[in-house]
């Protein structure tokens, strides 16, 4: 069974804590060629959009779910909203918890809406990623 | 600070080539074939390779940080991805042209819209950042 509605609400256990470090945080701010200064220095914040680092580690979990047989190379990202509580910085410790929040069925298109939630080890809440992608089912 | 409705905040163009691609690939850990493999972005009914919608939405954010100064002042951002940018396997890549307008002004909140284009094609829509401006004179 592909995934369906029935998944909506499906949770995931949190990511493997990721630490936050001023390396990362200068690959990614160079990767989006921005030179922002708070991005480098001694207590280097991320660029706002570095949360898709967490994100990634907790879209894994969807894709290695084989209830829901979803294949990364036959998505397209649809949407993104971030909400943020506070910069992530260098030496956070993180974790994502995704979500299924919504799953619309239209043929061999599948609309898969989720939220990963970061916040520290701690439980702190740190931003909010919400995302919609499109999976275009195989027709084998 | 004075801020009014209508008030254009910045613009700018980034240019994305395959190289950019892969490294955001890297930086981001999002390693979808479609954004380094032709074979597998035809597969999908894409021209060719597409660059990551979050790149495209990273690189527009800085139309808005670049004039908020602290990026830590953005709450929320948010844009849907319309059209792929397409990136080509060439030196120059793909022009992405960005330009910030404020939409509306609220207690303490700035909310700013981007326009995001490639050549005619809108890339990104509804892209909109809640800019907190507490504090700024």
């Amino acid at each position: 069974m592909p995934i369906s509605e029935a998944h909506v609400g499906r949770t995931y256990e949190p990511t493997a804590p990721y630490e936050v470090s001023a390396a990362k945080i200068a690959e990614f701010a160079a990767a989006l060629g921005d030179t922002n200064p708070a991005y480098a220095g001694d207590a280097p914040i991320a660029p706002p959009t570095f949360a898709a680092v967490i994100g990634a580690a907790a879209w894994d979990q969807l894709f290695a779910d084989p209830e829901l047989d979803l294949a990364l190379h036959r998505v397209v990202h649809g949407d993104q909203t971030f909400v943020f509580h506070r910069p992530l910085k260098a030496g956070d410790r993180v974790v994502g918890v995704l979500g299924i929040d919504k799953v619309r069925c239209r043929g061999a298109l599948e609309i898969v809406g989720v939220t990963v939630r970061v916040k520290t080890v701690d439980g702190d809440p740190v931003v909010d990623s919400s995302s919609t992608f499109v999976h275009t089912r195989s027709a084998s | 600070m004075n801020v009014e409705v209508g008030m254009r905040i910045g613009e700018l163009t980034v240019s994305l080539t395959r190289a950019d691609l892969v490294r955001y690939a890297g930086a981001s850990t999002d390693f979808n074939p479609i954004h380094w493999s032709d074979r597998a972005a035809q597969a999908l009914g894409l021209e060719s390779v597409i660059a990551h919608g979050m790149l495209t939405m990273g690189a527009a954010l800085r139309v808005v940080t670049d004039w908020a100064g602290d990026p830590a002042a953005v709450r929320r951002y948010a844009a849907r991805f319309t059209k792929p940018v397409v990136v080509p396997d060439d030196d120059q890549g793909a022009q992405v042209r960005c330009v910030g307008t404020v939409t509306a002004v609220g207690d303490g909140v700035v909310t700013v819209s981007v326009e995001v284009t490639c050549g005619a094609d809108k890339v990104l829509g509804a892209v909109t950042a809640d800019v907190s401006i507490e504090g700024r004179e």
